[in-house]
């Protein structure tokens, strides 16, 4: 297993919104879900993501809902809201279209 | 929609129930750690070791949750409520510090409102009338000539009904004295004669009756009624609110006084303000004192003249269509408008008037830089007592870092308080400052007219004080708060109380060198202008101040006619002339450093005027045949006026020096003729004598020609003479028996400017201007140098108490007292050393600056600096000197048991 690596800045925002599109999530759901659906490529450290959810829920594109976890403890939960989606969208074309844009530059370098 | 009410009630949320937000992140956090430390122990760590590596994992739990708490937008209110309940407990604590900190700051701020206070009535505040941004003032120049702000009331009418597409009204006005006289109470005032629309133009609203009308002032002596100013009514009048309807003698004329101004309104200029308003047309026909054809004669200019832009018209589009008008008018009447060009100014930026506004501004620029330089020096005071604190509270600091204050916090904080103490002090000062502004109105200038030097509370004055102690807060705040925050926690932590090293000492030095500069620099520029002063005072004026006594009259205002009034001017003169003590007394219309004076244009024979270029505009003076001997003028070619020049013997004058030097260079005066263009009848003088040179007005640059008319040959209705008494007797007494001459030749004849000639030059256009920018700059420099002292003081009783332990041993070890004191007033001596020098190179630089506001003392008067040098420099010796005899008592056993 190669070392984790560190997230590209501003890329946790996206992560945390498009791993909520499935289901509300607490903090360290999220966390855990990055690691393993990145192959425990990424890890998110718990000083970077709680002020992400924090700063997303103040921006009102995620909405917070206290309930009981899977073991019956009191765990805050994360859901998308509706402009939280629109905004994932978004930011998802942008991304897409910056790393294909990036891989065209590298490709180009190789050949 | 739905985003925004969601963001709006976290916000709610977080700022009201902030307690259930911080209780519910500590539960999200802890569940974090408990899921971390369960998924460790399904690892196969042992409980402890599983706790262990979830605590190592998450790092700092108080900092992250402050960088979460950070991530709500309301948390700076947060924080700074937090830090505002902090700061004032702070100041609470040291209630020593907190009132010598606001006390010092409150001068400093009071000095810039103040000053500022009297800069913004002068200079920036609008005119209480309706839109004054709109107020333009028009000036010319013909050919090359000076730029002139009077116009003759023929252009001006000329130049108003043919501007109407740039201009939706222009008025024009005149000032000068007149005598009014109510139910026999007499008195003189500024009087200002208006075109009809002045009033209407401005849209101002009669504080009392009404104000003039657009109708009146176009047929000359139709209209003789009179506004008055509120102020004018106030002092003099005592606010009879019944005075409408009641006649006032102009000049022994009834006028009808019909309205008061507003309060607040003096004119188009506040000093000196307008007392009274006539209708412009009031001036003409049967006046006396004015020729019978000023409506309509383009040589004689008195009138100023102000327009009212149409909304979209701009300054360039104005002046356009003005000279449209002017190159029309200087082909029409090439005798009197040859060559005119007419330009424009906005009001604001035109006070007193466009010639002089750049002037005014400098000096205001200089004060405000002198004031505000006044504001460093409290600062760097202040700066100095916040390091001394700000060295105490590091350990405290560290703490705070400990606990997971970000470093941003931390300078946050540092600079609440400081801000906090800077807007206390900044309150005080306003305080100071509107009440040092009163304080200025209310200084008596003895001056005739009235001078509104501060024209009370604004919203700019507010402004000003407010930004100036915010600067204030956050320069003193910002110098400490960076030095704390980098502080190394653990250092800090670990160390003892007395940790101050030398670095900071230094710095703190380095403040004081700074003020002591800054105050060398002030007291050098009060030096420069006082100086200044004594040197236009001692400067060779011409005439002999020294030993004349003043009184002003008019007989015209109890009736005389000309030779009754000529008859009474002989009684008066051979009476006071044999008075025992008097050596001699004379009369004269035109006093130097008036208010008044006549001027003419006067055709010179045997001198070609230049092409293109009006005549030449003298000052001139009617008077007694005694004049030149009481003034000690000396004659230097032919004679003096004698008894003989009276009504119907040849009409003579006499030139000065410069008049005689400017049209007949190289030639003998004697003998030849000149006229002037403007009185009624205007006979050509012979020449028959030539004065020495006076000053007659202005104080700098060469003087001017003039010319002396006699009394008995020029006698005119409605103008003021000034009798002149010079009397080795004590001026009082010389006063009272003038006084009682008069009145025994005319009981009710009122006297205006009773004063010693000395008294008399210390006028607008006398010394005043150079006494208010001395006096106040002298006021600057001692305030800074109270200050400057205040911190060498501080500093160097801060740094003896720190070295109690170290002179405790040197005492121990038998050092002497002398010795003590010799280390402790070096180290004074050396930060005073260096402050004078710094301070005198600045002071020169700003000195050379400023030049053109000196007379007869150069930038560098090597005077000037040696004495202010010495004066400071003992006087921070001394400062030094007091914490240093507190030193050398100290105990050793005490010293060394300290700490």
């Amino acid at each position: 297993m190669s070392k984790p690596t560190d997230l590209v800045q501003g890329t946790l925002d996206l992560l945390i919104l498009r791993t909520l599109t499935h289901e509300p999530m607490h903090g360290w759901g999220i966390a855990q879900r990055i690691q393993i659906v990145s192959n425990q490529v990424l890890q998110v450290r718990q000083g970077a993501l709680y002020p992400a959810l924090h700063r997303l829920e103040q921006q009102g594109w995620i909405r917070a809902e206290w309930g009981d976890s899977e073991n019956n403890r009191r765990a805050k939960f994360y859901s998308l809201t509706k402009a939280g989606q629109k905004y994932l969208q978004r930011e998802k074309a942008n991304w897409e279209r910056l790393s294909s844009a990036i891989g065209l530059v590298l490709d180009e370098a190789r050949s | 929609m739905t985003r925004w009410l969601a963001k709006i009630s976290l916000r709610m949320r977080s700022l009201f129930h902030r307690r259930t937000a911080d209780g519910e992140l500590d539960t999200e956090l802890r569940f974090h750690l408990e899921r971390q430390i369960a998924a460790n122990v399904s690892a196969g760590m042992s409980q402890a070791e599983a706790r262990r590596a979830a605590m190592r994992e998450f790092g700092g739990v108080e900092q992250l949750k402050e960088e979460c708490r950070d991530m709500r937008d309301t948390n700076y209110i947060h924080d700074f409520l937090h830090d505002l309940r902090f700061g004032l407990r702070m100041l609470r604590k040291s209630p020593g510090f907190t009132a010598v900190a606001i006390l010092t700051l409150a001068l400093g701020i009071g000095a810039n409102t103040a000053i500022f206070g009297v800069i913004d009535s002068l200079l920036l505040r609008p005119l209480p009338v309706e839109n004054p941004s709109q107020l333009t003032v028009l000036a010319f120049r013909q050919g090359n000539g000076p730029l002139l702000t009077q116009f003759s009331i023929a252009d001006f009418r000329d130049l108003c009904s043919q501007t109407a597409g740039s201009f939706s009204d222009m008025m024009g006005f005149q000032l000068g004295f007149d005598g009014l006289s109510l139910e026999g109470k007499a008195d003189r005032a500024l009087t200002a004669y208006v075109s009809g629309n002045f009033f209407s133009m401005l849209d101002l609203k009669a504080h009392l009756g009404r104000l003039i009308l657009p109708s009146e002032g176009e047929t000359p002596g139709a209209d003789p009624v009179i506004v008055l100013s509120y102020s004018y009514w106030k002092a003099h009048l005592g606010s009879d609110q019944r005075i409408i309807g009641k006649k006032i003698l102009v000049n022994g004329r009834p006028n009808t006084v019909v309205g008061v101004a507003p309060q607040g309104f003096y004119g188009l200029y506040p000093a000196p303000g307008v007392e009274a308003y006539l209708p412009l047309a009031m001036v003409s026909s049967d006046e006396p004192g004015w020729p019978s054809d000023v409506m309509v004669n383009r040589i004689l200019q008195n009138l100023y003249v102000v327009g009212r832009l149409r909304p979209g018209a701009t300054l360039q589009s104005a002046g356009a269509a003005l000279n449209v008008v002017a190159r029309r008018l200087s082909t029409q009447y090439p005798e009197s408008n040859k060559g005119m060009t007419v330009s424009v100014y906005s009001e604001r930026f035109a006070r007193p008037d466009p010639g002089t506004a750049g002037t005014l501004m400098k000096v205001a620029a200089l004060f405000l830089t002198l004031v505000a330089m006044v504001l460093l020096l409290a600062c760097a005071n202040i700066a100095n007592l916040l390091l001394v604190r700000a060295t105490g509270r590091e350990r405290e600091m560290a703490v705070r870092a400990a606990l997971g204050a970000g470093r941003n916090r931390l300078v946050r904080q540092m600079l609440t308080e400081s801000i906090l103490l800077a807007l206390l002090g900044g309150l005080a000062g306003l305080l100071l400052g509107l009440w040092g502004g009163r304080a200025i109105a209310s200084i008596d200038l003895h001056q005739a007219v009235e001078v509104h030097l501060y024209s009370g509370f604004d919203w700019r004055i507010f402004a000003y004080s407010f930004a100036a102690a915010l600067l204030t807060g956050v320069l003193v705040g910002m110098v400490p708060a960076l030095r704390v925050s980098r502080a190394h926690i653990g250092a800090a932590l670990h160390e003892s109380g007395r940790s101050i090293a030398a670095g900071k000492n230094r710095f703190r030095s380095g403040l004081v060198v700074l003020q002591v500069a800054g105050s060398l620099m002030l007291l050098v520029i009060a030096g420069l202008f006082a100086r200044s002063l004594v040197a236009v005072q001692h400067s060779n004026l011409g005439f002999d101040p020294q030993n004349v006594v003043e009184l002003t009259m008019d007989p015209t205002e109890v009736g005389l006619n000309e030779t009754q009034g000529l008859a009474f001017y002989n009684s008066v003169l051979a009476r006071i002339n044999a008075l025992p003590g008097v050596q001699s007394a004379a009369l004269t219309s035109t006093v130097p450093m008036g208010n008044y004076g006549s001027n003419d244009y006067v055709k010179v024979s045997d001198y070609q005027n230049p092409a293109g270029q009006g005549l030449p505009l003298v000052f001139y003076g009617v008077i007694s045949a005694r004049f030149f001997e009481t003034m000690h003028i000396p004659i230097l070619r032919g004679r003096s006026f004698t008894e003989g020049d009276v009504s119907g013997s040849p009409y003579v004058a006499i030139v000065s020096q410069a008049f005689a030097n400017r049209f007949w260079p190289k030639q003998n005066p004697i003998g030849k003729h000149f006229a002037k263009v403007s009185g009624a009848t205007n006979p050509l003088y012979e020449v028959v004598g030539v004065a020495k040179d006076a000053r007659f007005s202005g104080l700098t640059g060469p003087i001017g020609p003039f010319f002396y008319l006699p009394l008995a040959q020029n006698y005119a209705l409605g103008t003021l003479q000034t009798l002149q008494i010079r009397s080795a007797a004590a001026p009082d007494a010389v006063i009272r028996e003038a006084q009682g001459v008069v009145r025994s030749l005319a009981p009710d004849l009122p006297l205006f400017s009773i004063q010693t000639m000395e008294e008399g030059l210390d006028t607008l256009n006398g010394f005043l201007l150079f006494q208010l920018g001395a006096g106040f700059a002298a006021a600057l420099g001692l305030l800074g140098l109270i200050l400057a002292m205040v911190g060498v003081y501080g500093v160097i009783s801060y740094s003896t108490s720190q070295r109690t332990h170290e002179i405790g041993i040197r005492v121990a070890l038998g050092a002497q007292q002398s010795e003590i004191l010799r280390m402790i007033l070096r180290q004074g001596f050396l930060i005073v050393a260096m402050g004078l020098i710094v301070g005198s190179v600045a002071a020169f630089a700003f000195a050379r600056v400023i030049s053109n506001f000196l007379v007869g003392v150069s930038p560098a008067d090597p005077a000037t600096y040696l004495i202010v040098t010495i004066v400071l420099g003992l006087v921070a010796l001394l400062a030094c000197y007091i914490p240093a005899r507190r030193a050398i008592r100290v105990d050793p056993t005490v010293a060394l048991r300290y700490e």
